[in-house]
């Protein structure tokens, strides 16, 4: 039985406030400069770095020295590598030192953590995955394993990534398309031939995620060798434990005893003669598949729906997205760099992510992640960026 | 004046006959209540919340199968109770215009001291007439409203020994930044002599711990609410352009069905209800209100400026009269908004919920506002709404923009998005009846009678 942990690691491009009022900046203004909130990234940037980056990449670091069996994988966004190198390079160079030790594995995504795989037509998600293995290429990695936005999943976009030349497609261990099945086994997809579905097992995956500080919960508090002993008493090929790499430090604080845990849950694992370690791209690779799964429509991690509706689900969000989206042919036509990098910015799926209007507990977690007051307040503010930046094309075109 | 006989002991006989347990036993005489409630204004006389909300809630805890006296100033018209088991009692004849009519420069110049006098008269009539139904028939509790008739309830506590439930729909502080010492007075006495205090929102629950000297121990929060069926479009409705405007497409001008004026009239008047309207192609926007500080119109003008800048085809209506009249005419022809901008006076309750239905954007710019009823108003009737941040039903809706109130640039910005971005306008009506859902005066009504047991549990009687 391997278990195989992989962590996401991701901080949005936040935007500036920005009014309808605001004046035209004029020819030489960077469209990059006049939206994005520059200072409010780095500051968020610095303070999970020392909450989190820091502090967890030292520790995971000094458990791959202490653990030689042990194996890693994350996923980096471009966009976090981009915010990083400019505000905090010692945080690319601890990942770095990650990647060094051989046993850690990076995935592949798209740059800009976009919705570009739902595009009617795949060049811009192709060139967004492009520009991400370049960015990774300084880690030494060439990835076998995509694991898309959110993990976006459907038949299509494994098929693509087959055809890409990916071993693995990762996403949601999703009870609707596994029905009786378990996640800890490799399935192939619907439609391709070679790749395989690696499954989040999304109890285990939140219990360290989600409920790990929560005192109201009936295993809390959670200790290592309690999770080891739940591993080994997992039936299957594999575990696949998925979470936010901001899950320690920054979701559960430093206090909650996040580190300690994480900490002792190598050696704990270790104990257990069956377990051992493995990358995505291992699993992929070398576990044979129990069956097929079949999913026409495209699924993710989100909320309880677990479907494209946090980013997509209110007209507010279909409109801004259609926004988008009519934008690429002329900024692709006008040649112009820091149009099209802002607009690939604007892409990031956290800005519709924050115009989501869902009630009850689901809203609490995009509150909580919101930089807004409400998601009518994040929807005025991107749809003035898209507006702006709309008639900067268009003052464009016109010459 | 003869009164009709209450019908309590109905009710209690009918409940001895169905052999109910009572679950109270001892201070609380039955699972019935007879309530002395000492009020100001009733419709067809209603000037503000405080009278909306006392029409509401005695109706609710009346068909609750509680009893309700409701003691007010004589109206010198006819009234005539909404509820077999609310007695609408007159007191005195007084001079006192309706609520709205108390301002800084009425209270000054026309009545003065001479204010409090008129209001001191009713309040110790309202008290006599009370302990005299009192000694008929007791009463299980004593209600009243604001600084009006407070100390009628202090009276009355002290001559029939029963609790005294003080509601505060808005303080001295809300209503003016200069408050007037008399009657921050009254107020802070009126916090002192309650047995429990009711606030309309958190947010007035802290001025009056703060500024009042209340104990905030015994003041319990009981937000107001909407009877949304009223304000609801009916189906095929002339009107009901302006609410598909507001969720589909591009609004293409509102029809109104009853009159509030001509844009073409250029000339800043008061509204003439006969003349027809002309808002083809252009985007209402509402204000609702009195027209005193308080509530923010001068603000308003000044986002209606801003506004224009970027949307000309734009209208802004100001229903609602009061002591910022004259100023706020003559602000408007200064910021050259003449064609632009009509006021149109106080509005009926009918024209209210047709110009509510009417308007693409609802604006409640309250320096200070202890809930806002107004709000749920539009949001009932299906129109978006932008409130400021120091209101208290901003505590309790989450369908609603919310901007600081001395933010012009931010409230244009939002008036603006409504106008210009129409699926913002879709989502924030969908969601709306969220918020209503839970905003309802049967909630209001289930939550002060909870006051009321409290503060009948917990009575002392003094010896």
């Amino acid at each position: 039985m391997k278990v195989c942990f992989y962590f996401q690691v991701h901080q949005p491009m936040r935007l500036a406030p920005f009014s309808i009022f605001a004046p035209d900046g004029g020819e030489q203004t960077s469209m990059f400069e006049r939206y994005f909130d520059h200072a409010l990234n780095r500051q968020i940037l610095e303070k999970v770095a020392r909450k989190c980056y820091l502090p967890t990449n030292a520790l995971l670091l000094e458990a791959l020295e202490k653990n030689p069996d042990l194996k890693l994988a994350f996923s980096i966004t471009g966009v976090f590598l981009e915010q990083a190198r400019l505000y905090m390079p010692e945080v690319v160079d601890s990942f770095s030192s990650l990647a060094k030790t051989g046993r850690v594995e990076f995935l592949s995504e798209t740059y800009y953590h976009s919705l570009s795989s739902l595009f009617a037509e795949k060049t811009e998600f192709e060139e967004q995955v492009k520009l991400h293995r370049a960015a990774i290429a300084p880690f030494a990695q060439t990835p076998s394993v995509f694991r898309n936005t959110e993990a976006m999943f459907s038949n299509d976009i494994a098929y693509w990534a087959e055809r890409m030349g990916y071993a693995g497609v990762m996403t949601e261990g999703l009870d609707q398309m596994l029905g009786w099945r378990s996640p800890t086994y490799t399935y192939k997809v619907k439609g391709c031939s070679s790749i395989r579905a690696l499954l989040r097992h999304y109890k285990l995956s939140d219990d360290i995620g989600y409920r790990f500080s929560q005192k109201s919960w009936s295993e809390w508090p959670l200790t290592a060798d309690k999770f080891a002993s739940w591993l080994s008493a997992t039936p299957g090929d594999c575990v696949n434990l998925f979470m936010d790499y901001e899950t320690f430090g920054e979701h559960h604080w430093e206090d909650t005893g996040i580190f300690a845990f994480l900490r002792q849950l190598f050696p704990e694992i270790s104990k257990h003669r069956h377990l051992s370690f493995a990358t995505p791209g291992e699993v992929a690779r070398t576990i044979a598949p129990q069956g097929e799964v079949d999913m026409p429509h495209v699924i993710s991690w989100a909320d309880m729906e677990r479907d494209t509706s946090a980013w997509l689900g209110n007209d507010m969000q279909r409109a801004a997205f259609a926004e988008l989206t009519g934008l690429e042919k002329p900024i692709k036509a006008l040649g112009d760099d820091d149009l099209l990098r802002t607009w690939r910015h604007l892409q990031n799926s956290d800005h519709l992510y924050y115009c989501c209007t869902k009630s009850l507990s689901d809203q609490d977690v995009h509150n909580y992640f919101s930089p807004y007051e409400s998601p009518f307040d994040s929807f005025i503010n991107y749809m003035n960026v898209l507006q702006d930046l709309k008639a900067q094309v268009k003052k464009r075109e016109k010459k | 004046m003869p009164l009709p006989a209450s019908p309590r002991h109905k009710k209690l006989t009918f409940l001895t006959s169905l052999s109910l347990p009572s679950p109270f036993v001892g201070e609380v005489p039955g699972s019935f209540m007879r309530i002395a409630m000492l009020g100001w204004e009733f419709p067809p006389f209603i000037s503000g919340g405080l009278g909306v909300h006392c029409f509401e809630l005695t109706q609710r805890l009346a068909s609750m199968g509680h009893s309700v006296d409701f003691y007010m100033p004589l109206s010198g018209k006819p009234l005539s109770s909404p509820h077999p088991s609310i007695r609408l009692i007159e007191t005195s004849p007084t001079i006192l215009k309706p609520y709205f009519a108390f301002n800084k420069k009425g209270k000054l110049a026309t009545y003065g001291e001479g204010l409090i006098k008129v209001v001191e008269v009713y309040n110790e009539q309202a008290a006599r007439m009370l302990a005299a139904e009192h000694a008929k028939t007791p009463y299980d509790v004593i209600h009243c409203h604001d600084w009006l008739t407070a100390s009628g309830g202090s009276r009355s506590r002290r001559l029939i020994s029963r609790p005294l439930v003080q509601t505060f729909h808005s303080t001295e502080f809300d209503r003016t930044s200069t408050p007037w010492d008399a009657i921050v007075r009254i107020e802070r006495q009126a916090a002192a002599d309650a047995d429990l205090i009711i606030a309309v929102s958190k947010r007035t629950r802290e001025l009056i711990a703060r500024h009042l000297g209340a104990d905030e121990r015994k003041i319990r929060v009981v937000y107001n609410g909407v009877d949304a069926s009223k304000y609801r479009p009916p189906p095929g409705e002339a009107g009901a352009s302006g609410a598909q405007s507001k969720t589909g497409g591009p609004a293409a001008g509102s029809q109104i069905s009853s009159d509030f004026g001509s844009p073409a009239d250029a000339s800043v008047s008061f509204a003439k209800p006969a003349l027809s309207v002309q808002t083809e192609g252009k985007h209402i926007v509402l204000f609702l209100g009195r027209l005193t500080e308080q509530k923010g119109p001068v603000q308003f003008l000044h986002a209606a400026k801003k506004v224009l800048e970027k949307r000309p085809d734009t209208l802004f209506f100001i229903a609602g009269s009061g002591e910022l009249m004259p100023l706020l005419i003559s602000l408007s022809m200064e910021l050259g908004l003449q064609d632009h901008v009509r006021f149109l006076g106080y509005l009926p309750e009918d024209d209210q919920r047709r110009i509510y239905r009417a308007a693409d954007v609802y604006v409640m710019p309250s320096t200070s506002e202890p809930f806002g009823i107004t709000a749920l108003e539009a949001l009932a009737s299906g129109t978006p709404v932008i409130l400021s941040k120091t209101s208290g039903v901003g505590e309790v809706v989450k369908s609603a923009l919310k901007v600081d109130f001395w933010d012009i640039h931010g409230m244009a910005q939002k008036i603006i998005s409504i106008i210009q971005y129409a699926p913002l306008r879709k989502t924030m009506v969908e969601m709306a009846p969220n918020d209503l859902a839970h905003l309802t005066w049967e909630q209001t009504a289930q939550q002060t009678l909870a006051v009321y047991e409290e503060a009948v549990r917990s009575f002392k009687r003094p010896n």
